[in-house]
């Protein structure tokens, strides 16, 4: 998947013949080729002109507008792109196929989760580290006894408290401290670093669930309402540790982030600023780009596979969903 | 993904810069009237398609050279331009 990011303040996006001409003031910063970009994603304050947003609507390039935090405003997409024809099939699943997609999807997160404290334990043995695996264990079991979304909710709940409290013992540099998630705002670099993380990640599945078709508002495990594109959530959820945890800790551990200089306090929240911004989505894509697996795909490759099993379920929903695991 | 050596020679100046114009988007051009792209089977169709429209058959002349994984390889490159390699995402 070919994206260009615009994380730098204050640019002009403007069309020349068929290249993206990124200026700021009198000076052009780069172009990129229009016909083999599938996204743009502009971070903050930059401009783009009439002209490109109609080229882009006829080639059917989502653009995506978000915060400097990665929070996305909304999306210029072209009117036939909105008909979501597999939105039929959707509806019609029974609360029965949702729950075991649910299901499913809840053992994988904690299944990754769990994989994610192993590979660190093995590394850097520690008592939390095993506790917290263990517990893991322990709901991974629990998951098929749940009845009800609820207590689905209830169980990932709980995971996420479990995996979140030994995740700290993962870092590995002194500069950086993490004790609990918080969010809404972030409360320190790290919680910045996963929050603008899991916010890339969210915004780049839910243009492939556009791109597929699907309906983003009709889910299994989160509940979908006409503001929140609930089946990127669901589908988020097996790819946070994988990709974004691994690449949080990965980033600090190597010290190619500061937290000093990378991150800036406002209002009370913990943000990336301008350069810690472009470090990490340089970090992501280099991610993103690796070629992984047997048949030698990039990352990316493995976003858009779950988003086509899952529209396989779709179409015949007895096929079942098999998320997506680290091994 | 294959790399494709695309020229053309091509007399009307109007047409020429139409081409050249739309090949700039597909890749790179090495020499003045050569271009590589790296395109997948979707893309290179696609741009053959809009070619089409650009081009006069009975005065203009294009070739594509479709280049294998190996010969890719072997590629030799006297003086400036670098072959091409595949794009990737930009940040700005």
């Amino acid at each position: 998947m070919k994206s260009l990011y615009v994380s730098q303040q204050g640019c002009y996006l403007s069309l020349s013949q068929e290249q993206v001409l990124i200026k700021k003031g009198q000076t052009t910063l780069n172009q990129a080729q229009l016909p083999l970009i599938e996204q743009i994603l502009i971070f903050g304050k930059s401009q783009v002109t009439t002209q490109l947003i109609h080229t882009c609507l006829k080639k059917e390039i989502p653009i995506l507008y978000l915060s400097r935090m990665g929070y996305c405003y909304g999306r210029v997409l072209p009117i036939q792109r909105g008909y979501r024809y597999l939105s039929r099939y959707q509806q019609v699943l029974t609360p029965l196929d949702r729950l075991l997609v649910a299901q499913a999807i809840v053992t994988a997160k904690l299944k990754n989760s769990r994989v994610f404290l192993m590979r660190h334990h093995r590394s850097h043995p520690s008592t939390n580290l095993e506790m917290a695996i263990q517990q893991l264990d322990y709901l991974i079991t629990k998951v098929s006894c749940t009845e009800s979304t609820e207590q689905l909710l209830g169980t990932e709940g709980a995971g996420a408290a479990i995996y979140f409290s030994a995740f700290g013992d993962c870092i590995q540099n002194p500069d950086f401290i993490f004790i609990a998630r918080s969010r809404r705002p972030p409360g320190n670099p790290i919680n910045a670093m996963l929050s603008f993380g899991y916010q890339v990640l969210w915004n780049h599945l839910l243009s492939l669930i556009e791109l597929n078709e699907l309906d983003p508002y009709q889910a299994c495990l989160h509940q979908g309402h006409e503001r929140h594109a609930a089946l990127t959530s669901d589908l988020l959820e097996e790819f946070r540790a994988a990709i974004v945890d691994s690449l949080v800790i990965y980033m600090i551990n190597r010290k190619m982030i500061d937290s000093d200089q990378d991150f800036e306090f406002i209002e009370g929240g913990c943000y990336l600023n301008e350069v810690g911004r472009r470090k990490y989505l340089q970090a992501f894509l280099i991610r993103m780009e690796e070629i992984i697996g047997v048949d030698k795909q990039p990352r990316w490759d493995s976003l858009m596979r779950q988003v086509k099993k899952f529209r396989e379920f779709v179409y015949s929903p007895s096929r079942k969903y098999q998320p997506y695991l680290i091994r | 993904m294959l790399l494709y050596i695309i020229t053309y020679d091509i007399p009307c100046n109007k047409r020429r810069k139409k081409v050249s114009d739309l090949l700039e988007g597909y890749g790179t051009r090495v020499q003045y009237s050569v271009f590589e792209c790296i395109l997948n089977h979707t893309k290179y169709c696609e741009l053959k398609k809009r070619l089409l429209k650009r081009v006069n058959m009975n005065e203009d002349h294009l070739r594509f050279y479709p280049l294998s994984k190996h010969t890719r390889q072997t590629i030799e490159v006297w003086g400036d331009v670098p072959v091409t390699s595949q794009t990737h995402s930009t940040i700005i």
